[in-house]
């Protein structure tokens, strides 16, 4: 133990009793003075004083299950304490004792208190009934100290007379005795002393029990601690620890490790080894006696008292040395390397490192190389040494020991900064030394500042941290790279791909890249303890009870509080591993909304953002008020509910058709006003005017309706004003419309006749004034004394530009993301997490970033995909209409009312086939698909087609008298109403359209060649539009698409035939051709029976016997009717008996051919050829790029992508 | 509360049963149902488009507030056919709209209701949506259920069927079971889907049921139900019974729905081309008419993006 690290310290009256709280951190401090303070240690504020006892507090204990104090002072009193900040009091004063009271204690299930007093008594007094309940009487001096056994009923106590007693307590727990007061004799039943403890020379101050062990330890002003064992029936002394030179005040048992602490008016705190009883570590004060000491329950915390205040001190770093590598974390647990895999749990002790440094100082750091799967340790005893080791490749049985091969030297730091070489720091000399795996020096290297710690600092660099700065250093430059001034800095966190390190000191943070250039300082008022760098590069980190998150750009808040210090190693999405400080891994689930949602704002990832308002319940006054701060009122107004903060909002952000609308959700006058002021503002006076209106405020309404030059208004305001009888409001219109007239009538009406008649002389009004004379009783005569006013100019200004009807034209404050997003309904890829963490592998830490540019990379291909089907085209513009308008899509209900996303949008959005974009009515987009997908260029044709199919998937109904009838979208899937599977009917499927072919088949058999060509193209244009759903039915559509097309090539070629046959009759040849191609149409078997047959007869005609028998041959294998078949023999015969050919054509049956569908001419197998995008027909090449004869629609040879794949 | 013939005049009204409405002889002038009755008789007039019947009923001069709302949306109906500009008219309705907003106006909540239903009405024939819905008190817990029909209809109409569903959901609260409401229900569900169109289906199918009227909307009704649903046989035979109801003369909606029913499925193209071309030339101002000769227009210049190459013919 190099030395005793003080937490907190602090100043006041001698302190002669300490209490820790069980579980908060608190400590309760009793003073000479009569004072009881509460302090919180870790905030080191002091929380309350409890002042009712006069005198000197010597004992103080606090419940360790309720929220009481106890304290006994020279007073003679108990006191017990409420220490609840709400009712903080002292609930009731036990008296009995008969002179000072020395210690008292909680017992840990009943409700008893136990007390020590000079009066040479202990007491356990019931709380319950606030009596005593026993007294225990045998000390023959001062009772110094009394303590419970922590588990048995036992209680030990230290006496000025020497002697450590221990009392069995048991019949006390056995019957509860009589406790009405006055009954004191019967307490003897219970006083019973099991053992008396002699052997300290002088009184001794205290003594406790070992919380597992049947131990004791006491305190003596002979300055010896003794050790005494117990058996059931008998104790003795084991051992005295000697070494304090004065009163030794406090001996306590360490509550976790084999160490007993104590101290004494020798100004010093002591550890000693219980086994050994020998001095571990003595602390010492100039000028403080100690006089109590007490030891935390739980954690590893003492408290010590002296003359001028108290210290909370630990004895042992608590930090365990770990390090992370990848999704492992490598930490020291007990003085075992151990290895923890956070995906997998799996946690295996790894190395001993027990022989290293001092037995009772854990180790300091650990660095790690993956490379050669190496450690190094640090430990601070003796004076700093180092150990680099090996880890086990697999550990079975025995973990190895790392003194077997270990290679230690000394240094106060030593780490990893290549993978065959560690940096060892030598703070006295100065010296940092670059080993090589053999640990010999390689290297010397002269920091250029005073260091304390060295970190890695990138490949081949150092952090250096001194007392006043962080210094990266180049080591085989041996240069200073670049310098930043912070408080001294105890840790460094790389971020996982290396381009942020977070450097954490005492009170502040500092963010910095990796080559320093940038930096951000944060300032914290409790200790930070440790941090972890967030995925998505959020710092996170640890003080001493919350957890908190800091952004590169300085922005940081709290996630959450913790009861007690953990050691962050990793953050994973909304788990925190973490390492609590008995060096147990543990995990944290956080919420990380909060800085995700400020991170997204921050890079302006508008989706995330999104997406966090989608998902979670981001809410609250603090994430507004923030958005606000942050100038970015706009998002806030996105998902505040509250019609108050949202008007708030949209005044903020000029918003004005969402403050309209929540203005008229409140509808109260000083909302009105607001809005009419910031419309006014704007120009909107088409706002104002409503706002006036609301708030009937008839003046201002009049004067804007001037000012807008609305004269049309401005009369029914003067009946308005009529109708309100207010003649100030009818004279003001009367005034800004010019009304002479109306002026005269207002103040004739009001009585007002002098200015009235003036009114109405001076604009030429002769009658008028006179009839106004007149009803005065006057004539004119009796006003010749009014001078003459010269003919009134008082008009209205002439209205320019009429603005009444027209808005100023505002600056577009552009497409908000949140608008789009928000009135699309759904996410785009809603069902993407978009923010994808800690998907990384061992191999390298970076790979989590890699996963989010992956999944970036996937979004843009589905984009990409998108622009495949052309979705966009439509879908962009489509979008771009409610986005203008549309606020929010939990409009409040009320006249503001979006248009939402039609029905037919969802369609085209929902569909990447044509024939759904039709009936959505998006032609636009439907052309663009069959152009993509089937090459589709001439489109005049299929008109019709797009028309009808249109027509067919909406139909008109109105519910409600005279009003449009409602647009009713037709769906091929009605049971379906979720609005992402919702899609057209189809006017046309797969078996309407096989029984328009099989009609087509039927002209063919008919002999009605033109008819069935003109239903094969048909056929061919409406498959161009039907929907697919299945694998197989796209199958189904690729062999109807097939079959269509190698009829209407062989009608094609026979009707061709025909012409020629017509025009020309001489070209026999050309219509052999014809003929025999026609047979290599895939027709079904009844129909190549026809080609057959009609081949035969043309080419037996023409004499072409041989070609002909080979025809019927073909013929006979389609197994046709008996008469059929006989003919075919009878060619077959023919062309056996003369197996020649007259005409010489261009026919080759035995090599496969296609046949060029415009030229009809043999494209033999082998040769170049185009093919039509849709139907696939071939072409000869020097055709590419025309329109294809078959069915007249595609552009040959252009590039396609065929039929989209079914959405399931 | 409303005479019994009062009521049965409004549900008729409420389900399209226009024709037996404007049959109908109206009661003495001096019985309290005359009003009503005159209007609900004028309001069936201007439902069928013959707004100028509605107007010769109507007295030219009446101070009653909601007889001179009906006149104002039957000159505005007539002046919106014979494409004149109605905003006159449109004046006149908001100028009203104020006027009941007046405190000593003699005129009973349910005409006001009425005077803004009409205005209402009126407005989002205008395309006025936004006036519409502020005329119609939307989201202000007004008790009309008229003015929340029309409100619903109105937000059908522009996508908003959440909207709408939660304008019927506050109705739900005071209206009870009003036939008025379960048209309104049906009509959401027309448009959202929602059970496969079960509440409109149901609905229109009991209505027909109903002993106290017969009206052939009912069954034009149905029978878009139907094509929603995929039922287009059944559809069809109800839009033919309703043909049949209207006298051989279908009405727009239903030649509308025939037209659909005809081009579902490849048999009866013939068919749905030659109601087509019959709802074109009788009602050229169907807004189904106008959309496709709109998307018509649009597919020519859409068309003649794409260059259409030389057709592929052999060269001799």
């Amino acid at each position: 133990m190099s030395v005793m690290l003080t937490k907190f310290e602090s100043k006041s009256n001698r302190v002669k009793g300490l209490a820790f709280h069980p579980t908060q951190p608190l400590l309760a401090a009793s003073l000479h003075n009569g004072s009881v303070q509460l302090w919180n240690y870790r905030m080191g504020v002091l929380v309350d004083r409890f002042e009712e006892h006069e005198g000197p507090v010597r004992g103080v204990a606090i419940h360790p299950s309720r929220a009481l104090l106890v304290t006994g002072g020279d007073d003679y009193k108990i006191k017990v304490w409420d220490i609840r900040p709400q009712n903080r009091r002292c609930l009731f004063t036990l008296h009995g004792h008969l002179d000072y009271v020395r210690t008292v204690q909680f017992h840990h299930e009943m409700p008893w208190i136990l007390s020590a007093s000079d009066d040479q008594t202990i007491r356990i007094w019931n709380s319950t009934s606030r009596n005593c309940i026993a007294i225990l009487t045998g000390h023959s001096h001062y009772v110094m100290s009394a303590q419970f056994h922590p588990k048995e009923d036992l209680v030990v106590s230290a006496s000025q007379d020497q002697t450590v007693r221990v009392w069995d307590i048991s019949g006390l727990r056995r019957s509860t005795p009589n406790t009405a007061p006055g009954t004191f004799d019967t307490f003897d039943n219970f006083s019973t002393v099991k053992y008396v403890l002699e052997g300290h020379d002088r009184g001794v101050n205290f003594a406790s029990f070992h919380p597992t062990l049947p131990l004791i330890v006491s305190a003596a002003d002979d300055r010896q601690i003794k050790i005494w064992r117990m058996s059931e029936n008998r104790a003795w002394e084991v051992d005295a620890c000697r070494g304090h030179f004065n009163n030794v005040s406090t001996a306590l048992f360490h509550p976790k490790h084999e160490l007993i602490v104590s101290c004494g008016e020798d100004k010093t705190v002591r550890v000693w080894d219980l086994t050994k009883r020998s001095a571990v570590q003595t602390f010492r004060r100039e000028h403080d006696r100690f006089w109590v000491l007490a030891a935390h329950p739980e954690l590893n915390l003492f408290a010590a008292g002296h003359d001028n205040g108290l210290i909370v001190f630990k004895l042992e770093r608590e930090r365990p040395a770990f390090t992370m590598h990848g999704d492992v974390l490598y930490y020291v647990r007990d003085k075992y390397v151990r290895s923890y895999d956070i995906n997998t749990g799996s946690d295996i002790g790894l190395l001993s490192i027990r022989k290293f440094g001092s037995p009772y100082v854990p180790p300091r750091t650990l660095s790690y190389n993956p490379a050669e799967r190496a450690v190094i340790v640090t430990i601070t005893s003796d004076n700093g040494l180092y150990e680099l080791t090996t880890l086990p490749k697999d550990v079975v049985g025995e973990v190895k020991d790392s003194s077997t091969d270990g290679k230690r030297g000394s240094g106060q730091a030593a780490i990893f900064v290549a993978r065959n070489r560690f940096a060892v720091l030598n703070k006295t000399s100065q010296l940092i030394e670059v080993r090589d795996m053999a640990n010999s020096v390689v290297k010397t290297i002269k920091p250029p500042v005073v260091t304390n710690e060295i970190f890695y600092g990138g490949t081949a660099s150092l952090i250096l941290s001194s007392t006043s700065s962080v210094v990266l250093y180049d080591i085989q430059q041996q240069k200073t790279l670049a310098e930043i001034t912070t408080p001294p800095v105890k840790y460094v966190i790389w971020s996982a791909d290396g381009s942020l390190v977070a450097l954490l000191s005492k009170h502040t943070i500092t963010i910095a890249n990796k080559n320093f250039s940038q930096h951000t300082l944060i300032h914290e008022t409790i200790r930070i303890k440790s941090g972890a760098w967030d995925d998505s590069g959020v710092f996170i980190y640890s003080t001493l009870n919350h957890i908190k998150y800091c952004l590169a750009q300085g922005d940081h808040g709290v996630i959450c509080t913790l009861d007690n210090p953990v050691y962050l190693t990793r953050v994973k999405g909304k788990t925190v591993h973490c390492l609590d400080r008995s060096a147990r891994p543990r995990t944290i689930t956080i919420d990380p909304t909060e800085y995700r949602f400020k991170l997204a704002l921050l890079r302006n990832n508008h989706e995330e953002m999104l997406y966090i308002i989608r998902t979670s319940n981001l809410l609250g006054q603090s994430i507004i008020a923030y958005l606000q701060q942050k100038g970015f009122p706009e998002i806030a107004l996105h998902f505040v509910q509250d019609k108050t903060t949202r008007f708030d909002l949209a005044i903020e952000c000029g918003n004005l058709d969402v403050a309209l609308e929540t203005a008229r959700a409140i509808d109260r006058p000083e909302c009105w006003e607001r809005l009419a002021q910031q419309a006014l503002k704007q120009g909107n006076h088409k706002i104002v005017e409503k706002a006036y209106q609301q708030t009937k405020n008839f003046d201002r309404l009049s004067f804007l309706y001037l000012a807008t030059g609305s004269t049309e208004k401005l009369s029914k305001m003067a009946k308005i004003a009529d109708a309100r009888g207010d003649p100030m409001s009818r004279f003001h219109n009367a005034l800004y419309s010019g009304d002479v007239l109306g002026r005269i009538a207002v103040l004739r009406d009001v009585g007002m006749h002098p200015l009235a008649y003036l009114t109405a002389k001076t604009n030429g009004l002769e009658d008028i004034a006179l009839e106004i004379l007149e009803a005065a009783g006057l004539t004119e005569d009796d006003v010749d004394d009014v001078p003459s006013f010269g003919t009134s100019t008082l008009r209205p200004p002439p209205i320019i530009t009429p603005t009444a009807d027209l808005n100023w034209p505002s600056i577009s404050t552009g497409e908000s993301f949140f608008e789009r997003a928000l009135a699309n309904g759904n996410l785009e890829g809603g069902s993407e997490v978009p923010y994808m963490n800690g998907h990384d592998t061992g191999v390298a830490a970076s790979s989590a970033l890699d996963e989010w540019a992956k999944d970036e990379e996937i979004r843009e291909d589905i984009a990409a995909d998108e622009d495949g089907w052309d979705l966009d085209v439509g879908g962009e513009e489509a979008a771009a209409e409610p986005e203008k308008e549309e606020l929010e899509v939990e409009a409040d209900l009320g006249a503001g009312a979006n248009p939402g996303i039609s029905e037919t949008e969802l369609w085209t959005r929902n569909s990447p086939f044509a024939g759904d974009h039709v009936a959505a009515g998006s032609f636009d987009t439907a052309m663009q698909l069959l152009n993509r997908q089937f090459g589709v260029v001439n489109f005049a044709n299929i008109k019709p087609l797009f028309v009808s199919t249109y027509r067919s998937s909406h139909a008109y109904l109105s519910p409600v008298a005279s009003l449009p009838p409602l647009q009713l979208h037709l769906r091929r899937n009605p049971e379906e109403s979720a609005p992402s599977r919702i899609l057209p009917v189809t006017p046309r499927t797969l078996q309407s359209v096989r029984s328009e072919l099989s009609e087509g088949f039927r002209a063919v058999s008919g002999n009605k060649l033109p008819e069935a060509q003109v239903i094969f193209r048909s056929v061919l244009q409406v498959l161009l539009l039907v929907p697919v759903s299945s694998d197989s039915e796209a199958k189904e559509w690729r062999d109807l698409v097939t079959l269509a097309r190698e009829y209407l090539l062989g009608v094609s070629l026979e009707l061709e035939r025909r012409h020629v046959a017509q025009t020309d009759p001489e070209n026999v040849k050309r219509s052999l051709e014809l003929a025999a191609y026609f047979t290599q149409c895939q027709l079904q078997p009844p129909h190549l029976q026809i080609a057959l047959r009609s081949a035969i007869g043309v080419f037996a005609k023409a004499n072409n016997h041989a070609t002909a028998a080979k025809f019927a041959r073909r013929l006979l294998e389609l197994n046709p009717d008996p008469k059929i078949v006989a003919q075919a023999r009878q060619r077959i015969a023919a062309g056996d008996r003369n197996p020649r050919n007259a005409v010489d054509i261009d026919y080759d049956e035995f090599t496969e051919f296609d046949i060029c569908a415009a030229s009809y001419t043999p494209i033999y197998k082998g040769s170049p050829a185009v093919r039509c995008p849709y139907t696939d027909a071939a072409y000869l090449p020097e055709f590419k790029g025309k329109l294809d004869s078959l069915i007249q629609l595609t552009e040959i040879g252009a590039s396609s992508s065929g039929l989209p794949a079914p959405r399931s | 509360m409303d005479s019994s013939e009062l009521y049965h005049i409004k549900q008729q009204f409420t389900l399209g049963a226009y024709k037996s409405l404007v049959d109908l002889t109206l009661p003495d002038p001096n019985s309290p149902d005359y009003n009503p009755t005159l209007i609900y008789k004028a309001r069936a007039y201007i439902a069928l488009d013959k707004p100028s019947e509605a107007l010769k009923l109507l007295p030219s001069e009446s101070e009653n507030l909601a007889l001179k709302a009906v006149s104002a949306l039957a000159k505005y109906v007539e002046a919106e056919s014979a494409e004149q500009g109605g905003e006159s008219i449109l004046e006149e309705l908001r100028d009203l709209c104020v006027e009941i907003e007046g405190d000593d106006v003699e005129a009973d909540d349910r005409e006001k209701g009425l005077v803004k239903v009409l205005a209402g009405t009126a407005f989002a024939r205008a395309g006025e949506v936004e006036e519409a819905l502020e005329t119609l008190g939307a989201g202000t817990h007004t008790e009309n259920l008229e003015a929340v029909s029309v409100i619903v209809q109105i937000y059908l109409s522009i996508n908003r069927p959440d909207l709408a569903t939660k304008e019927f959901n506050l109705a739900k609260r005071w209206a009870e079971d009003d036939i008025l409401l379960q048209l309104i229900e049906s009509s959401i569900a027309l448009v959202t889907g929602k059970d496969a169109y079960s509440d409109p289906h149901s609905f229109y199918t009991e209505q027909l049921a109903n002993p106290s009227l017969s009206s052939p909307h009912l069954l034009t009704a149905r029978g878009v139900t139907r094509l929603l649903r995929g039922e287009v046989s059944a559809a069809k035979s109800d839009l033919e019974e309703a043909t049949a109801q209207l006298g051989g003369a279908p009405d727009k909606e239903t030649l509308a729905a025939l037209t659909v029913a005809n081009g579902l499925g490849a048999t009866k193209l013939a068919d749905a081309e030659q109601c087509w071309s019959q709802l074109k030339s009788q009602y050229p101002t169907f807004p189904l008419v106008k959309d496709i000769e709109r998307k018509a227009a649009q597919f020519d210049d859409l068309a003649s993006n794409f260059e259409v190459p030389p057709l592929a013919v052999a060269s001799a």
